[in-house]
């Protein structure tokens, strides 16, 4: 076996392609100067983000921690800008673990359920699947209304669009084990339960891995749309705000660390997937070459 | 003539095909095999070997005629029948000792147990070496080496074999009759397994038999004994009755005329 290549050696390439895409905004910046409102530019340079955005993020700080708010008449600085960043951001991504975490589980109970015997499958399965066809985002006012503007409202919307995902994804998967496993275990004399949890479970873990992908996309979106209507905190609040006025460069900040959450997500989610998956034939090469 | 082992009375087994005809797999099956016997099942493809082997085991009812093992109906699975199937059934997901040790953690055994359990059948096939290891790190034999250790770890009486070792190449096979054998003859507390093996491959019954039961079409129509001393080497099965059981299990198998 050859040497493992160092980090920098295997993601070079994905390296460049980042900087070059922020090589294309920037010049973008500079030939397309058209204004939203005036001092406000349709396509902001890095200058400008990281300069004068950065600083008015400090509007959304409410104050408290011996940083004064804007609101309190203190000029903007860039300790409440920060400051202002991580609360907000704290609580969009407590309401989407906490959704995450509640319709993960309750998608994979029903999703189990529906294989265990007949009645489950005859009571959940249609409902589930009749739901699964309504689009996510145009039920936000629905959950705003049966469940509040408040934290609650929002990870029970949060959770309904990942439970959905993970029913459908867990039904599926279980569909797919192979018949010859089970059998195997029935001859050893496995009992529902010792099959769900020796066989079924790890055998549709792969498949889950695409599913929680696939979950943690929605969830994002899901807690952003909850975001929009209602809501006094959060990157979805600041977005809305933003755009009230026109501040696109604050909407491209706020799209940024959205970016940056993502994938620190998806990478922390990779990392512990694999090692649940350690047992499955790993295969970094592409099709051809 | 030991203990009536295995029974089937008027066994039949038949299912509706997606294109609404019936088809019997079996029909009116009477088998007795006694206990210790190591029971050759040969036929052509789709004559009802497997079907009949998937009854014993209880992962299909039959849909008519009874099925008794050790004195008891079978109304499904347990762990007095141990099975080896002809696609891959290690678990993927656990390691090798782990899969070895399945059958008696299903049953609550102690760990300690499982694991001598385990390592002494281990070393029985030969894999001692990759006990730790994944089984996609493994060989098609290895995996039914692994498959083969299974069973005997835990502890089954009856063994049933569905072509176990139809993919695997000529001299993996013959290890594997090896490995067989051997623990088939060391039986456990002094009692040897019954074993019921389904194989289209008439040397592959020949070596391995004290019975050969000649199915076609459902129904058994041929039961053989063979009588060969063990180990069954090359010259023994030069023998003249070992010939001309061949010759009448391939004519059987509508690969000579009958003469």
């Amino acid at each position: 076996m050859t040497p493992r290549p160092g980090w920098l050696a295997r993601n070079w390439a994905s390296l460049a392609a980042i900087a070059a895409m922020a090589g294309v905004w920037e010049i973008l910046s500079l030939i397309y100067t058209a204004e939203a409102a005036p001092g406000e530019p349709m396509v902001p340079g890095w200058e400008i983000v990281f300069g004068r955005t950065l600083l008015s993020l400090a509007d959304y700080w409410g104050g408290g921690l011996g940083v004064p708010s804007v609101a309190e008449g203190a000029p903007p600085s860039y300790t409440a800008a920060v400051l202002a960043i991580i609360s907000n951001s704290f609580d969009t991504i407590v309401r989407l673990y906490a959704g995450l975490a509640v319709g993960a589980v309750a998608g994979t109970v029903l999703g189990l359920a529906v294989s265990w015997s007949p009645w489950p499958r005859r009571v959940v399965d249609s409902p589930l699947q009749f739901l699964r066809t309504l689009p996510l985002l145009a039920m936000v006012p629905l959950f705003q209304l049966w469940f509040g503007t408040e934290f609650i409202g929002k990870v029970a919307f949060v959770a309904y669009g990942i439970g959905v995902i993970f029913f459908a994804g867990v039904a599926n998967a279980v569909r797919n084990v192979p018949q010859i496993f089970i059998d195997n275990a029935r001859t050893f004399g496995a009992s529902r339960a010792t099959l769900y949890r020796t066989v079924i479970l790890p055998a549709i873990l792969p498949e889950l891995r695409a599913t929680m992908l696939l979950a943690l996309g929605t969830g994002w979106g899901a807690v952003l749309g909850a975001e929009y209507l209602g809501a006094q905190s959060g990157l979805g609040y600041m977005i809305v705000y933003s755009e009230q006025f026109a501040y696109l460069d604050r909407m491209f900040f706020v799209a940024l660390l959205f970016v940056l959450y993502a994938s620190v997500s998806y990478a922390i989610f990779d990392r512990l997937s694999r090692r649940w998956l350690d047992w499955t034939a790993k295969s970094g090469r592409a099709v051809a070459g | 003539m030991g203990d009536v082992k295995i029974e089937a009375s008027a066994l039949s087994r038949s299912y509706r095909r997606a294109d609404g005809a019936e088809v019997k797999a079996l029909s009116a099956v009477d088998l007795r095999i006694e206990a210790g016997q190591f029971v050759c099942l040969v036929g052509p493809s789709g004559c009802g070997k497997t079907t009949l082997l998937q009854i014993i085991a209880g992962l299909v009812p039959p849909t008519g005629g009874s099925m008794v093992v050790n004195g008891q109906r079978v109304t499904g699975p347990g762990p007095s029948r141990g099975m080896v199937f002809q696609k891959d059934s290690v678990f993927p997901w656990m390691r090798v000792a782990a899969n070895v040790e399945y059958g008696l953690s299903c049953r609550g055994v102690p760990k300690a147990e499982r694991q001598a359990a385990a390592a002494h059948y281990l070393e029985r096939v030969g894999l001692s070496h990759v006990a730790g290891a994944w089984p996609r790190e493994l060989s098609g034999g290895m995996l039914k080496r692994v498959a083969v250790a299974t069973v005997f770890a835990n502890g089954a009486d009856v063994l049933l074999l569905d072509e176990p070792f139809g993919a695997l190449d000529y001299v993996t096979k013959r290890q594997l009759h090896d490995v067989l054998l051997t623990l088939w003859a060391e039986g456990e507390a002094g009692r040897r397994r019954t074993v019921m093996f389904v194989t289209h491959d008439v040397d592959e019954a020949m070596i391995l038999a004290d019975r050969i039961v000649v199915m076609r079409a459902g129904q058994i129509v041929d039961d053989l004994p063979v009588a060969a001393d063990r180990p069954r080497t090359t010259d023994a099965l030069l023998l003249p009755e070992m010939v001309r059981i061949k010759h009448i299990l391939l004519t059987h198998l509508g690969l000579e005329a009958a003469r």
